[in-house]
């Protein structure tokens, strides 16, 4: 560590006297990092534990770790255009279809409701019927859009989705051993990105979001989505030797933690500031923006803390 | 400047990109056909789908409620009369008794398609009900309802067969534009339609016992008397001739040769009646008259009705019944029943909404990360040049859905922004490689920004090819245009952007 300091506050020495009071407030925060960075590791630990262990006793619960929507359980779901009162037709429906659900999407400029959706186990007909008596008019393709999957597709999709997220996983941990070609560095990623997609799941499930195929999807783009930040950290803190270790993860920090803002800016809009979107649309977007802030944690938590042992372990400076 | 390779390949390809896609489009003016009716006098006279009506009888069409207007207005009632059609591809004049068996539609405004969930229009899966079909019996399932869909005279349908990771096979049924009201009926029917004389089978429907059915032709084919039913409502009957082979006609005679006659107030009758049932369900019994006793006859009657609250309503339904037994009569059944896993119709109006919207969102992403941008890195030609770089990658991938004819769908399209998302991240890595590490040479930094770029281009194409098989393909457009946007970004844009970058510097 000594050798390292030396080295840059030799490089350091010509510049002004800001980027030098700059400088050494980076110095005690690198001081602060050597000595608890394993303490850092706690926390992303915990949280991960405590996020399993709410998964497994939602898994009992409930027999499965998602609140399914009917694309993955089987049923109906029909959107209804236009500025439709939903307490009307809760009242209306709730008997007959005690599982019915709704959402509003509105327009963001004006915050009027453009679309209702509702969703049931029920067949689309039956369905259907009882929303025209309620609102008393025919449902054409021209107000509404009805969606209907069958329980053996559905069963089908689940199953071969989940088995699609595990694919995408091995292949992503494949992709990463063969980057870095070292055991624990490699591990870290995978661990980082597994804690990932543990995450927003809990958070999912506490907020009872139902999860549709789409969202599904939204977790193997997720795996590919987060491990960039992993793979520029990794890489940075295996690779480069010019400066000093905690330098170069700081340096990888700043880079990647603007890469997340960006990658969030692409995401989060769809949720906050545009709402008028196809369901599957946000909730790939929803999924995605709370896998890349469970992300900021691991990579620069867990990742991070793993990489950094593992460096001074092996002389890594 | 001297522009590099790299640029001009970029400038290259995004010139392609925009020829593709073809923007200038929405400024052409007219209705484009999409469908034109089998055996109709329009098809003889050259009129195909594809082309672009622009004027009828000499007045302008600029939009499908005009060319509704002026063919609507028409006045047939049984006359001959003439219709000039001006189509991009020339004169069409069309003289005929009956109003035009053309659909249309606005002409799209690029060359960018979009899927059913932001067009409109209907989508259904369905399968064989406890069977596995074989590829081969597969095919004969799609020929078999492709069959149904151009007798029923539906013309743009996609019909595909699909099969998913645990190897169930499925058909999937696309319907671009209005929904066919007898969508279900007929793509999950098994159209098994026998007519039986007591608990013998005279004739079954298929072109072996069929030779022909009439339809379009009031003289032989109608609905023809309605009256007020006694529970309400009012039922109205239809009938239509079918032409026996042969053979069915000697089986009909053979069977009726031993019936003795009854005799009753409406006439004389044989003594067992001529039912016909569809898929084991009775639909109409007909009364056999004496006079075909042991005949060998190939022209046969077959009768049905239908019933609705109103006139109109029974009217129409007789009809829609008459055009489905005709339908099922022609095209034969299959030898096995079929379930109808998923059924989506998609409101037109609502894709629209959901269309403006994204595009909105699009737009709104570009500044909000522009923004970012500039107020980290304080210099407008670096962040120029990532926005561009941005819009360059998207355009592009744009540009290749549209040259594989790809339908993007919602998921797609989040697929593109979420790509727009991972291309600009790849930037900030070259951007921050190429400003940190002075002491390395300018190969040495890009070199290292390509481990960390190709490293994540690798982990999004690991991740996202699964989706190309499960779930029957119905987010295969996710993953396409995801792997299309990061592979543009590294084989086209990442290069040129690098350039750039490199020229900003010096």
């Amino acid at each position: 560590m000594e050798n390292s300091e030396q080295h840059a506050e030799k490089t350091e020495e010509k510049k002004e006297h800001a980027q030098e009071q700059k400088h050494k407030t980076f110095k005690e925060h690198k001081h602060w990092y050597d000595k608890h960075h394993k303490t850092l590791l706690l926390i992303p630990l915990i949280v991960l534990a405590l996020c399993l262990v709410y998964l497994v006793i939602f898994y009992q619960n409930h027999g499965d770790f998602i609140y399914k929507d009917v694309s993955l359980s089987g049923g109906s779901s029909i959107t209804l255009q236009g500025n439709i009162n939903r307490e009307v037709l809760e009242t209306g429906l709730k008997t007959k279809f005690p599982d019915v659900s709704f959402t509003s999407l509105s327009d963001i400029t004006s915050q009027k409701q453009i679309a209702l959706i509702i969703e049931s186990s029920a067949e689309p007909q039956t369905l259907k019927l009882e929303i025209e008596k309620v609102l008393g008019y025919e449902l054409t393709d021209a107000n509404s859009t009805i969606e209907f999957t069958g329980s053996t597709l559905s069963q089908g999709f689940y199953k071969q989705l989940i088995m699609a997220l595990i694919i995408s996983f091995i292949l992503m941990s494949f992709v990463i051993l063969f980057l870095f070609r070292t055991f624990i560095p490699s591990i870290a990623v995978i661990f980082a990105v597994f804690a990932d997609i543990v995450m927003p799941l809990a958070v999912l499930n506490f907020f009872e979001v139902k999860i549709s195929a789409a969202g599904i999807a939204a977790f193997l783009m997720l795996i590919g989505y987060s491990v960039d930040t992993d793979i520029l950290l990794t890489s940075r803190a295996l690779k480069s030797h010019e400066d000093s270790l905690n330098k170069r993860i700081y340096g990888a920090f700043k880079t990647g933690i603007l890469m997340t803002l960006t990658a969030l800016a692409a995401v989060l809009p769809a949720f906050f500031l545009v709402t008028g979107l196809p369901d599957s649309f946000r909730q790939i977007f929803l999924i995605l923006a709370i896998g890349l802030c469970a992300d900021i944690f691991n990579t620069w938590l867990t990742n991070a803390s793993i990489i950094k042992w593992y460096c001074d372990k092996r002389g890594i400076k | 400047m001297k522009l590099g390779l790299r640029i001009w390949i970029l400038l290259t390809v995004l010139l392609l990109a925009f020829l593709i896609i073809a923007p200038w489009k929405s400024l052409e003016k007219g209705v484009v056909i999409t469908s034109v009716e089998r055996n109709s006098t329009e098809l003889s006279e050259g009129l195909r789908q594809g082309q672009v009506i622009t004027f009828i009888d000499g007045e302008k069409i600029s939009s499908v409620e005009d060319f509704s207007k002026i063919v609507g207005a028409k006045n047939y009632s049984n006359q001959y009369l003439k219709t000039i059609i001006t189509t991009n591809e020339g004169e069409f004049i069309v003289y005929s008794n009956q109003s035009l068996g053309l659909t249309v539609s606005s002409i799209p405004k690029t060359n960018i398609k979009t899927g059913l969930d932001l067009s409109g229009g209907s989508r259904a899966l369905i399968k064989a009900k406890e069977k596995d079909l074989t590829s081969s019996e597969m095919t004969d399932l799609v020929d078999v309802i492709s069959n149904r869909f151009n007798v029923y005279g539906i013309a743009d349908v996609v019909i595909a067969p699909v099969s998913d990771l645990s190897g169930n096979n499925f058909v999937l049924i696309e319907i671009a534009g209005a929904t066919p009201k007898d969508l279900e009926t007929l793509i999950s029917q098994q159209g098994k339609f026998e007519a039986k004389i007591g608990n013998d089978t005279a004739f079954v429907g298929g072109d072996k016992d069929i030779t022909s059915v009439c339809r379009n032709d009031a003289t032989c084919a109608g609905v023809e008397s309605c009256f007020p039913s006694q529970s309400g409502g009012f039922f109205c009957s239809f009938r239509f001739s079918v032409y026996l082979s042969e053979q069915a006609a000697q089986r009909h005679a053979d069977l009726t040769k031993n019936l003795s006659v009854n005799l009753t107030a409406q006439g004389s009758y044989l003594s067992k009646n001529l039912d016909l049932y569809l898929d084991d369900n009775l639909v109409d019994t007909l009364l056999i008259g004496d006079s075909l006793k042991g005949r060998v006859t190939t022209q046969i009657s077959i009768s049905g009705s239908g019933s609705g609250a109103t006139e109109e309503d029974a009217y129409t339904a007789a009809e829609e019944s008459m055009h489905n037994l005709q339908t099922i009569l022609i095209t034969g059944s299959l030898p096995y029943k079929l379930e109808i896993v998923k059924l989506d119709t998609l409101s037109p109006n609502l894709g629209k909404e959901f269309t403006k919207n994204i595009i909105f969102l699009g737009i709104l992403v570009f500044v909000i990360i522009s923004i970012i941008l500039f107020v980290r890195y304080r210099k407008i030609k670096l962040t120029l040049s990532v926005i561009l770089t941005m819009f360059s990658e998207a355009f592009i991938t744009l540009g290749i859905a549209a040259l594989i004819g790809w339908n993007l769908d919602a998921p797609s399209i989040a697929g593109i922004i979420a790509g727009m998302g991972t291309g600009v991240n790849d930037q900030i890595v070259i951007l921050d490689e190429a400003t940190s590490n002075k002491h390395l040479s300018a190969k040495e930094r890009i070199k290292r920004a390509l481990f960390i770029i190709f490293g994540a281009f690798f982990t999004i194409i690991a991740a996202m090819l699964p989706l190309f098989w499960a779930g029957a393909g119905m987010l295969k457009g996710f993953a396409l245009t995801t792997i299309l946007s990061v592979t543009v970004g590294i084989l086209i844009t990442r290069p040129a952007f690098a350039d750039i970058v490199r020229r900003i510097h010096e």
